[in-house]
C-alpha cells in the first residue's frame, strides 16, 4: 500500500517538476499523456493524470480524477475498438490501439492508447497504466490517401463504364447498320429475280440471271464475313467453297464433279468485295461455256497458300477456248481485268487441255 | 413417321413482301406448292387448321412485333409432322435446341444458296439422309442432323 500512497504524493507536491519523487516528477513533467486507473475501486476510476493528458484532453484535473477512461469517448467512436479495450481490461492483458476521443471542446482526437495492467507481488492487479499519443495527423494522412485512392478507383470505374458504354452504343450501331445492309442485300436480289421471271427473251433473261448471280456473290461475301470472328479478315478459300457448291448445288448438274482442294487463305476485307465478284465471272464462266449443253466433267478447284503468295485455279475439261487470250466483249470478262487490277490480283488463262484453267495469283500481306 | 413425297406443300411466313414473292417463285421453281402465307403470328393463327403443311420457311423478325420462334412453336403443336426451317438475318438469335425447328437459311441468301438449300432440305425430308453435300446457305439443326446419323 507504500506504493498506492506514494501516488497519493505525487498528487500533493505542488512543483510541476524537478522536486519531491523525482520518478513521480518525471511522470508528471513528460510530454508523453499518461492516466493511471484503479480497478479494486467501482467502475475503474482515473486515479491519477498527468499535464500533458490534461493539455491533450482539455480537461482540468478535478474534472478528470474519478472518472472511467470511456469519458473521453463519443457518437463516432468505433464500438468495437471501445469494446476490445473494455476485454483487455477484463482479461487483465495489455492492449495496443488507436480510437477515436473527444476533448472538452467536443474536437476529436486519434488516441493511439497503450495500456497495460500493473500487478503487485501477489500477481494481483493494483493498477493500469495507460499512455495516449496523439496520432490525428498520421490517421488523417492515411484516410486522405485511402480517400484519394476511392476517388481515383471511382474514376476509373466511371470513365470504364463510360468506355463500355460507348462500345455497346457502337456495336449496336454497327449491328443496326449491318442487319440493313443484309436487308438491302436481300431485296435487291428480290427485286432482279422477280423481274427476271417476267422476262420472255432468252438473251435478255441470261444477261439478267447474270447480274442477280454478281448481287448474290456480293451477298455472300457480306454473308461470310458478319459470321467470321474477325470482320477486318477474310478468308477467300471458304468463300470460294462456298459459292461452287450454291452454285453448282443450285443447278442440280449432278454430272459436274467438284474436285476441291481448298486452304484457309486470309486477305484484307476491304479487298472481299472485288475478289469475289471476280471469282463469281471466273465460276460460273466455267459452269457456263466448260460444262454447256449438259456436258458432264470435273471441275477443279484448288486455293492454296505458297509462303507470301497464294493461288487460286479453278479448271474446266470442256471444250477450251481459241487463241491466246479467251474472247473479249462481255460485261464478265471487263469485270475481271478491272477488278482483279484494283485488288492487285493477276489473273492468267491458260488452256487445260482439255477445258480452260485460269489462275489467279496475289501477294499475301504480313499478319 | 410417314415421310411426305414431293411436292411439298409449304408455308411461307415472311413481313417484306418482296421477300415472300421471291421465296415464293423460287419453292414453285423448286417444283413444291405454296399453301399459304403469312407475315406476323396472329396471320398464322388465323390460318385453317386444314392446311397442313410440310414444310415452314420462317423469318424470326415479323410483323406487329411479333416473332418467328413463337410462330415455330405453334406450328410444331398445330401441325406435328411440320418441317421448319428459319430464314433470317440474324442466326445467332436462335437458341441451341432451334425451338425444335430443322434448320436455318441465313440471309441475304441467294437464289443459289436458296435452291441448293431446298434440294437438300426435299432429299432430308422426303428420303434422308442427304445424298447432296449440305450446301453453306442452309445449316441443319443438331437434332435433324442426328436423325440421319
Amino acid at each position: 500500500m507504500r506504493e498506492r500512497d506514494d501516488w497519493h504524493l505525487t498528487d500533493d507536491i505542488k512543483h510541476e517538476s524537478g522536486s519531491g519523487d523525482p520518478f513521480a516528477a518525471a511522470v508528471r513533467a513528460t510530454r508523453m499523456s499518461m492516466v493511471i486507473t484503479n480497478p479494486t475501486l467501482p467502475d475503474n476510476p482515473i486515479v491519477f493524470c498527468n499535464e500533458a493528458f490534461q493539455t491533450l484532453t482539455g480537461y482540468t484535473r478535478d474534472e478528470i480524477i474519478g472518472r472511467n477512461c470511456r469519458f473521453l469517448q463519443g457518437p463516432d467512436t468505433d464500438r468495437a475498438t471501445a469494446r476490445e479495450i473494455r476485454q483487455a481490461i477484463e482479461a487483465g492483458t495489455d492492449i495496443n490501439v488507436e480510437i477515436l476521443n473527444y476533448r472538452k471542446d467536443g474536437t476529436t482526437f486519434w488516441n493511439a492508447l497503450y495500456l497495460s495492467p500493473v500487478r503487485g507481488e501477489a500477481g494481483n492487479i493494483q493498477f493500469f497504466f495507460a499512455s495516449q499519443v496523439d496520432v490525428t495527423e498520421r490517421v488523417s494522412e492515411r484516410s486522405l490517401l485511402a480517400e484519394q485512392k476511392a476517388e481515383v478507383e471511382r474514376q476509373v470505374e466511371q470513365r470504364t463504364a463510360d468506355l463500355q458504354a460507348a462500345v455497346e452504343a457502337k456495336t449496336l450501331l454497327l449491328h443496326e447498320v449491318d442487319h440493313r445492309v443484309k436487308n438491302n442485300l436481300t431485296m435487291i436480289g428480290a427485286l432482279i429475280r422477280l423481274q427476271a421471271r417476267t422476262i420472255g427473251d432468252p438473251g435478255i433473261s441470261a444477261k439478267l440471271e447474270a447480274m442477280l448471280e454478281r448481287v448474290d456473290a456480293l451477298a455472300t461475301v457480306h454473308r461470310r464475313l458478319y459470321q467470321s470472328e474477325d470482320i477486318s479478315q477474310f478468308d477467300v478459300g471458304a468463300f470460294v467453297e462456298n459459292l461452287v457448291s450454291d452454285v453448282v448445288g443450285a443447278s442440280g448438274r449432278s454430272e459436274i464433279t467438284i474436285a476441291a482442294d481448298i486452304e484457309r487463305v486470309e486477305i484484307p476485307s476491304a479487298n472481299a468485295s472485288s475478289l469475289g465478284l471476280v471469282l463469281n465471272e471466273v465460276l460460273t464462266n466455267a459452269i457456263k461455256h466448260g460444262f454447256a449443253n449438259g456436258h458432264a466433267g470435273t471441275l477443279k478447284i484448288a486455293v492454296k497458300c505458297n509462303g507470301d503468295n497464294a493461288q487460286i485455279t479453278i479448271e474446266d475439261d470442256g471444250p477450251g477456248f481459241d487463241g491466246p487470250e479467251p474472247p473479249a466483249g462481255g460485261l464478265g470478262v471487263t469485270l475481271i481485268r478491272r477488278l482483279s487490277r484494283q485488288a492487285r490480283v493477276d489473273v492468267v488463262w491458260e488452256h487445260a487441255a482439255p477445258g480452260t484453267r485460269v489462275r489467279l495469283s496475289f501477294p499475301l500481306e504480313p499478319q | 413417321m410417314t415421310r411426305p413425297k414431293p411436292p411439298l406443300n409449304v408455308l411461307i411466313v415472311e413481313d417484306e413482301a418482296l421477300l415472300a414473292m421471291d421465296i415464293e417463285a423460287m419453292v414453285e421453281a423448286a417444283g413444291h406448292r405454296v399453301i399459304g402465307e403469312a407475315s406476323s403470328f396472329h396471320d398464322v393463327i388465323d390460318l385453317p387448321k386444314s392446311l397442313s403443311p410440310d414444310l415452314a420457311f420462317v423469318d424470326i423478325q415479323l410483323a406487329k412485333g411479333t416473332n418467328g420462334l413463337d410462330v415455330c412453336r405453334l406450328i410444331r403443336s398445330r401441325w406435328t409432322d411440320a418441317f421448319i426451317v428459319f430464314v433470317t438475318a440474324n442466326p445467332k438469335i436462335i437458341p441451341d435446341d432451334y425451338c425444335g425447328a430443322h434448320g436455318v437459311i441465313p440471309k441475304p441468301f441467294s437464289r443459289n444458296g436458296l435452291m441448293a438449300a431446298m434440294r437438300y432440305i426435299e432429299e432430308g425430308v422426303c428420303d434422308p439422309p442427304p445424298t447432296t453435300m449440305q450446301p453453306a446457305s442452309f445449316i441443319a439443326s443438331p437434332a435433324f442432323a442426328a436423325s440421319w446419323a
